[in-house]
């Protein structure tokens, strides 16, 4: 098995959580996707023999899901919104200024591997629109100035955890909503960043 | 019987069970509603949309998809309504857009549901103009099967075969949306028994067989139905054949036996039929030589041996033979000597069985009926496979399974226990109180129970079996599937007086009792585990005539070899399973060369040598066959050809089987056959030989630690004989157990009831070193 004893302890934790070991099965991809940024025929090898199904069937399903990436993706995925709210936005701009910045056609990563960009459907913050996620945490109100800025920082700190509010305060503009609490989490790789799942990491 | 639902469809009033699905019930009324994804078999998914119909409610009319709809009483339905069209003309447009429409390249064209409904139901022209999705023309998926992605439909039909039926799910849809194809895991391919049966139920070319691939035109095929004999299931199947080559085997619904499911040795193990090395003259050994000779020279030469009616004659008995066939035999024999005559059958496991007065003898529609199924035989999965899907299915429908080591480890993923080796010896015995047994007192006791009950290897004493059957009768109420897994051995049975095993010829044949023998269809120095003592035996005969498919190992020995027509498709005649039931084995094809069925030889022979019989023609050995059954329920052909008995007839009868238990195995050895070998037919035939018959032996992790075993393979060494092997472990064998497969050459020549010494091959370390 291509995974260390931390990662097979933290799957059986997760397999416990459910009735049936194949339930299990979609945050397994998840973890799978944090440790290599994909999911790789490899961590697939490694799931099957975990909740006993065949590995075409963990294929199945992990390549049903757009959010299980198919191929190595870089340290940051980018994915901007491009449905209607934040197309009424002016979401096309943002679009624009990333790719531009990062070079990077629809679902493309940059030869450093920090980058890979995304367009992608609602993300759920339409209040705020133009939104877009870096590894799945969200910022709203994004202009397309501040997208490139947003780009820049991440170029220049290379930073291991990722914080929405943190990003919001910094590049973002209006929110849909204001949740009241501060959140120091943020997800550590390309996966969202789930507590169980320790993909995600309080920021000091 | 359940109370029963009326409904309307399309103004006539149908009567159907609660509970069924509207198309189920529609086609039981014979109305016809389209379909692709719905197959009778399978769950249904509702996946193509093809059988939406109109079915009022209190919204008004709506179209549903009446696979996945249920009856229910008053319901009024449409289905050729202008919308029903309309939606029809709709889902085959949609369907076509992706469609490469390669019909002229496509085996299934002439038989294809696509083409046909497309031309029945569908819009007549396409509105599409965009380019369509491309995939790589066929793509193996295994080594036997293709899959074209460009015309799968998306049925689901193969993945649930996969899954639901056959449990190995190796193939399942990948990606999505217009994205989704039929594909396997990298490096993972089909490998499934039952593969075959994918090909037979997608509704489109999309999955197609090396076997049967651009041979011919369904149109151009001649067709019959008959019975396989590669097992004791006896599956119902239909021959397919062009130009007078069999070119195709298709499963036939038998709903009491196969359900329309084949194992593909089942499906497959016919190429042989057309191979070149097949005899078909007969051959002479003079001095050593075979030479050819003419049938009716060997004819008046062996007419000379059994002139006088003195002879002393034994018969070692294959299970290819049609029932007529055993009673030729059996005819032969009463007319050639008056003493009490015995009939070897070439099956080193046969055993007893039970059949006493006690024993309530099962069908194998009782698996579904039971509480529980116990298991204590061969590894059914290899050798009976339809009968290991028939237990699957039980399972699925909620019945416990039960099942004793160390075989039918296929079985234990959906088992509910598995007694292995805490409970089962090395040398198969049962070490605990079966009362104890837990699970046994949940499961079994005051329960209806189906018992499959064998010989798990050549050496197992018949004690245990004998005891967990008592055990099953005084405490449950039990019937027993005697689980005989070769061919036609319940025809041997049905038709024959006193049949003994292989063990049994060992100890009893010698020049002295023997001036003449028969091996009819039989390779058991090739094969069995009493190989060499068998062929010395052979060796020391006067006059030893064989009839076979091709020279092997036996038939090799034989003084005559006399070419004999294939019970596939070659002659008529009958066969009877595993649970009694007698159906037909029909002819397709010419026999080649001067082949010959067992029963022309045996009455020709009759003839020349100017013995009287009545018993000269196939219907004559049809009637006598059965001559002891009430008429009107005898499986004799008038009664087999009526349409009601096509899936056969079920006379269950008490054999008389006088075989020796021989328990003389100290050295712990479990010999079993895997489904694929390399027997001469399996050889001759391309798909089985394909799908490997690589040398190997199954240790326990103690065998490992002993012989210190690394690298993967190891020599087995007795005498003169080593052998090359790998080995798998299985860590579910108790402490020396290793499992040999015996149907792979050389593998048999072992003297078992001795040691055999096992060293580490070297093979990885040499390589390393370089
Ligand atoms: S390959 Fe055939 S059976 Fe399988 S989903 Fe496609 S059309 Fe259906
Ligand atoms: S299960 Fe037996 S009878 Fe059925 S197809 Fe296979 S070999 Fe033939
Ligand atoms: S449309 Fe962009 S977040 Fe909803
Ligand atoms: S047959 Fe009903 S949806 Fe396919």
């Amino acid at each position: 098995m291509s995974w260390d004893d931390k990662l097979l302890k933290q799957a059986k934790k997760i397999i416990k959580l459910y009735p049936q070991k194949r339930s299990a099965l979609g945050p397994l991809l998840h973890l799978a996707q944090s440790k290599d940024g994909y999911i790789s025929d490899d961590s697939i090898s490694v799931i099957s023999e975990l909740v006993g199904i065949t590995e075409v069937q963990v294929k199945s399903v992990s390549t049903f899901y757009s959010m299980y990436k198919q191929e190595p993706t870089g340290k940051y995925l980018l994915s901007v919104c491009k449905s209607i709210s934040c197309e009424i936005n002016n979401s096309s701009e943002v679009i624009n200024k990333v790719q531009e910045f990062t070079g990077l056609n629809n679902n493309e990563t940059d030869e450093e591997e920090l980058f890979t960009f995304e367009a992608v459907e609602c993300i759920g913050a339409c209040g705020g629109a133009p939104a877009l996620q870096v590894n799945y945490e969200t910022v709203e109100g994004v202009t397309p100035e501040n997208a490139i800025n947003l780009c820049k920082w991440l170029k220049e700190i290379k930073p291991d955890v990722v914080v929405a509010d943190e990003m919001q305060e910094n590049f973002g503009g209006i929110k849909s909503f204001d949740w009241a609490i501060q959140d120091n989490s943020g997800a550590t790789s390309t996966a969202p960043g789930f507590q169980t799942l320790k993909t995600t990491k309080v920021k000091k | 019987m359940s109370e029963k639902v009326n409904l309307n469809v399309n103004g006539i009033e149908i009567e159907s069970d609660p509970n069924k699905l509207l198309i189920e019930a529609c086609e039981e009324s014979g109305i016809h509603i389209p379909r692709f994804c719905w197959h009778k078999r399978l769950d249904p998914v509702g996946m193509c949309r093809m059988c939406l119909v109109e079915v009022e409610t209190p919204r008004g009319k709506m179209l549903v998809p009446s696979c996945t709809t249920e009856v229910s009483d008053e319901m009024v339905v449409d289905t050729e309504s202008d919308v029903v069209k309309k939606a029809q003309e709709g889902v085959l447009e949609f369907l076509l857009i992706n469609h490469p429409l390669d019909c002229p390249i496509c085996d299934k064209a002439g038989e294809c549901p696509l083409q046909d409904q497309t031309m029945a139901y569908g819009p007549g022209e396409s509105r599409f103009v965009e380019e369509k999705r491309h995939f790589e023309k066929p793509i193996n998926i295994s080594e036997i099967i293709l899959l074209d992605r460009e015309r799968c439909i998306l049925c689901a039909r193969c993945t649930r075969f996969s899954d639901e039926i056959s449990g190995d799910p190796l193939i399942e849809f990948i990606q999505r949306g217009n994205k989704t194809e039929v594909n396997t895991f990298p490096n993972e391919p089909f490998k499934s028994y039952f593969s075959g049966n994918t090909v037979q139920i997608c509704p489109v070319g999309a999955l197609t067989s090396t076997s049967y691939r651009f041979k011919a035109r369904p149109w151009d095929l001649k067709s019959t139905r008959s019975t396989c004999n590669g097992c004791s299931m006896g599956c119902s199947i239909e021959l397919n054949s062009s130009q007078n080559k069999m070119l195709r085997i298709l499963g036939v619904d038998n709903d009491a036996v196969n359900q329309g499911w084949l194992c593909d040795k089942g499906r497959y193990n016919f190429e042989y039929l057309n191979s070149n090395s097949r005899l078909k003259t007969p051959l002479k050994k003079i001095d050593n030589e075979s030479v050819e000779i003419e049938i009716q020279d060997v004819y008046s030469e062996l007419a000379e041996v059994i002139k006088d009616r003195q002879t002393k004659v034994n018969f070692l008995l294959g299970s290819n033979l049609t029932n007529e066939d055993y009673v030729a035999f059996r005819e032969f024999s009463e007319i050639i000597s008056q003493s009490e005559k015995s009939f070897y059958l070439n099956d080193d496991k046969l055993h007893p069985g039970l059949f006493g007065e006690n024993v309530d003898l099962a069908k194998v529609d009782d698996l579904n009926s039971s509480d529980a199924i116990v298991v204590w035989a061969e590894d059914l999965k290899e050798k009976i496979p339809v009968l290991y899907l028939r237990i699957r299915q039980a399972v699925k429908n909620g019945v416990k399974l039960v099942v004793f080591g160390h075989t039918n480890e296929t079985l234990s993923d959906i088992a509910d226990v598995f007694y292995g080796k805490e409970t089962v010896s090395e040398n198969f015995e049962i070490v605990k109180d079966i009362s104890k047994l837990k699970e046994i007192k949940d499961l079994v006791i005051g329960k209806n129970i189906t018992a499959i009950l064998g010989k798990s290897t050549p050496h197992q004493s018949d004690t245990s079996v004998t005891k967990l059957f008592e055990f099953l009768n005084s405490n449950s109420n039990s019937k027993v599937l005697n689980a005989y897994s070769k061919g036609n051995t319940y025809g041997a049975f049905q038709t024959l007086e006193n049949v003994k095993g292989l063990n049994d010829f060992v100890n009893d044949i010698s020049e002295e009792n023997t001036d003449l023998l028969f091996i009819v269809g039989a390779d058991p120095v090739g094969r069995s585990v009493y190989s060499n003592q068998i062929k010395s035996i052979i060796e020391g005969l006067d006059t030893v005539v064989a009839l076979d498919n091709f020279n092997h190992e036996t038939s090799e020995l034989a003084n005559f070899l006399i070419p004999m027509s294939s019970t596939l498709g070659e002659k008529e005649g009958t066969f009877t399973n595993i649970e009694f039931r007698t159906s037909r084995i029909d002819k397709l094809v010419p026999s080649p060369g001067q082949t010959v069925s067992d029963w022309e030889f045996i009455t020709s022979l009759m003839n020349f040598a100017g013995l009287t019989v009545e018993t000269n023609s196939l219907e004559s050995l049809n009637k006598k066959a059965y001559e002891n059954l009430d008429s009107s329920l005898s499986p004799v052909f008038d009664n087999l050809d009526k349409p009601s008995n096509l899936d056969g007839m079920v006379n269950v009868s008490k054999p008389k089987i006088s075989s020796s238990d021989n328990n003389s195995n100290e050295a712990k050895f479990f010999i079993g056959e895997k489904l694929y070998g390399d027997s001469t037919t399996e050889r001759h035939s391309d798909s089985i030989s394909l799908l490997g018959s690589k040398k190997y032996i199954e240790v326990s992790e103690g065998v490992v630690e002993k012989y210190n075993l690394t690298s993967g393979k190891c020599t087995l060494i007795q005498d003169e004989l080593e052998v090359t092997v790998s080995y798998e472990v299985n860590k579910s064998f108790p402490n020396d157990l290793i499992y040999i497969p015996t149907n792979r050459r050389e593998l048999n020549k072992f003297d078992f009831s001795r040691e055999i010494i096992i060293t580490p091959s070297q093979v990885k370390e040499a390589l390393n070193v370089n």
